[in-house]
């Protein structure tokens, strides 16, 4: 490497920045999970007539898998961050820690990016024993999103087939629960379903939480 | 068609759409690409990474060709994630909320420059739009050049910036959320209409935060040499933050009339390596802070379906987080029979491949991948 540019910029002026120091100093910024507040995606109340798109209302019913949260029905957000229903109960040895490994199906990425929001410091899942693997042999969850491909429906079922048992599935977001409106659900089965396009961070960690606690 | 025209390419080179190539004002039929991949040699393998892996957010799949520690190409395949959108014979209004999916996280600069196609094509006075569409923009670009920051500091593992700067990122998407009510800019845009409360948007907090973890970036020598003489690009034929790190003053907010922008100054790098691209990112950040400043705009926009019924061809073309983004819609009768869209994704990640084997090793790959800010979302879409 030749000589390195710019050190002279900013109030640095050349002395290094002791990032422990500096991480300490802006304190904790971690957030309780009903601290802030969305509207869309949130739960949904009332009737409509509308004709949805992706069919998310049916005979005055509101299927929230299949919504995009378009704002074009009559319905009200409630600011309800539980946009999730919890199909089947996760195995108690998961109440220690439980590894996730996410797997893009076909997404336009904004489900990629609030996954990953999970872990910056307002939400900090790992206070919640919710961790990030970075392969499926060491993963505990499957979190599926995007809509089916014909690239990676062979990788996801390699990734699903490389995880150890016991293991569960995590559809996240419209595309990998329904299809959304661009295309078809990733998927047919998940353990838990979490609606929104994309998901808020504290739809995803209120999802996790219940389907570990509720037994 | 106010802005381009069918015929021979004059201008820069701007990229490619499923039919058609683009330069800065005219669209021409697609030209032959060379293969000039690098032949294997003895001793030389393929190192197979994704399309999934930890540490790729979308899937992608490289081979890269090593001898063992030098990375001499790459063989990129991003098909895997390729999505078929059916949206020919939509209405204008019901593909928007296709469009505005193409790229989640630069879905204000998709659903603009497509609605801008559209006024285009139909005629559709929009001048009252330009200032609050270029604010959207701006404010977009702010939080994906910090995540493109986020991503840089992610490789050298500065776990400290890296949480400062994602948490700077959802402080972002909080702006944004309470402006226009929706995370990411979706149902937010619609054909001369915006659904937004601009009075909400306040930056002195980003910009100062940011500065703090910039001015510390700056002073690490740890960091800077990661980046520096990494991943070198000196491309012409570029676009967007790449471009102008390697001091070519390419830019849609100068060359396009899509959007027409006030003054502004346009920030340049030379040495076109990791560090230089790191560096526009960021004092682009304050750059688009400045802009949305001066268009001061403490108005609220109620959106409204608008639904024409008119015929044409029209095209647009903004200045994307990551470049040029160019959209071409046809027109019958209220419904699209064509789109055509050209992502700066395009360039970028054959600017990628080039920057990567200009003598790179393994440990530079992720600072060369993440410098581009390359989105699969908007490269691998097809429309039906």
């Amino acid at each position: 490497m030749g000589k390195l540019r710019h050190l002279d910029i900013g109030t640095g002026g050349g002395v290094s920045v002791n990032w422990f120091i500096s991480g300490i100093r802006k304190r904790i910024k971690t957030e309780k999970l009903d601290q802030y507040q969305v509207m869309y995606p949130s739960i949904l109340e009332g009737v409509s007539d509308y004709k949805c798109p992706t069919e998310a209302l049916r005979n005055g019913n509101w299927d929230m898998d299949k919504c995009i949260f378009c704002r074009q029905c009559d319905l009200k957000p409630t600011g309800k961050q539980e946009t999730y229903s919890v199909q089947h109960l996760v195995p108690d040895i998961f109440k220690k820690s439980l590894y996730l490994y996410p797997v893009d199906s076909g997404t336009c990425g904004a489900c990629n990016v609030e996954f990953t929001s999970l872990f910056s410091p307002q939400y900090d899942s790992s206070r919640f024993k919710i961790f990030m693997a970075n392969t499926p042999r060491h993963a505990d969850a499957l979190v599926v999103m995007g809509v089916h491909t014909d690239g990676m429906e062979r990788v996801l079922q390699e990734a699903y087939d490389a995880m150890p048992e016991p293991k569960i599935v995590i559809g996240l977001g419209a595309c990998a629960l329904s299809g959304g409106i661009i295309g078809r659900e990733a998927m047919e089965k998940y353990d838990i379903h979490i609606a929104g396009c994309p998901p808020t961070p504290a739809s995803i960690l209120n999802a996790i939480i219940e389907a570990r606690d509720k037994r | 068609m106010k802005y381009y025209k069918f015929g021979d390419k004059t201008g820069r080179y701007i990229g490619r759409t499923e039919k058609y190539d683009i330069y800065t004002s005219t669209i021409t039929g697609i030209g032959k690409d060379e293969d000039d991949h690098e032949e294997r040699t003895q001793g030389e393998i393929y190192f197979n990474y994704g399309p999934s892996a930890g540490g790729l957010r979308e899937s992608v799949n490289f081979r890269l060709l090593t001898p063992g520690e030098s990375i001499r190409d790459v063989i990129i395949n991003s098909g895997f994630k390729r999505r078929n959108v059916k949206i020919t014979g939509d209405s204008i209004s019901d593909a928007m909320l296709k469009v505005e999916r193409i790229n989640g996280f630069h879905s204000a600069s998709h659903s603009i420059a497509y609605a801008l196609a559209v006024e285009d094509a139909l005629n559709v006075e929009n001048g009252d739009l330009n200032d609050a569409r270029i604010v959207e923009i701006e404010l977009e670009r702010i939080r994906s050049n910090i995540d493109v920051i986020k991503g840089l500091c992610e490789s050298a593992g500065f776990a400290v910036p890296e949480k400062q700067l994602l948490l700077l990122r959802e402080e972002v998407a909080r702006i944004i959320s309470s402006a226009f009510g929706h995370r990411y800019y979706f149902s937010v845009n619609g054909i001369n209409s915006i659904d937004g409360d601009f009075s909400r948007i306040s930056l002195s907090s980003i910009e100062k935060q940011f500065r703090s973890i910039y001015n510390g970036l700056l002073s690490s020598k740890i960091f800077l040499d990661r980046l520096q003489e990494n991943g070198i690009l000196l491309n012409p034929v570029s676009s967007g933050p790449a471009a102008r790190a390697a001091n070519f003053r390419y830019d849609a907010r100068l060359d396009s009339e899509s959007l027409i922008y006030g003054k502004y100054s346009t920030v340049m790098e030379t040495s076109g390596d990791t560090f230089s691209r790191f560096l526009v990112r960021a004092e682009e950040i304050f750059e688009s802070i400045n802009i949305i400043e001066s268009y001061d705009i403490k108005k609220s926009y109620r959106k409204h379906r608008m639904e024409l019924n008119g015929t044409g061809e029209g095209t647009a073309r903004i200045e994307s987080p990551a470049g040029d983004l160019f959209y071409y819609v046809n027109i019958n009768e209220g419904r699209l029979i064509d789109i055509q869209m050209c992502s700066p994704s395009y360039l970028n990640m054959r600017n990628f491949r080039y920057g990567l084997k200009s003598g790179n090793i393994f440990t530079d790959f992720f600072f060369v991948w993440e410098s581009f800010g390359i989105w699969i979302s908007e490269l691998e879409v097809g429309f039906q």
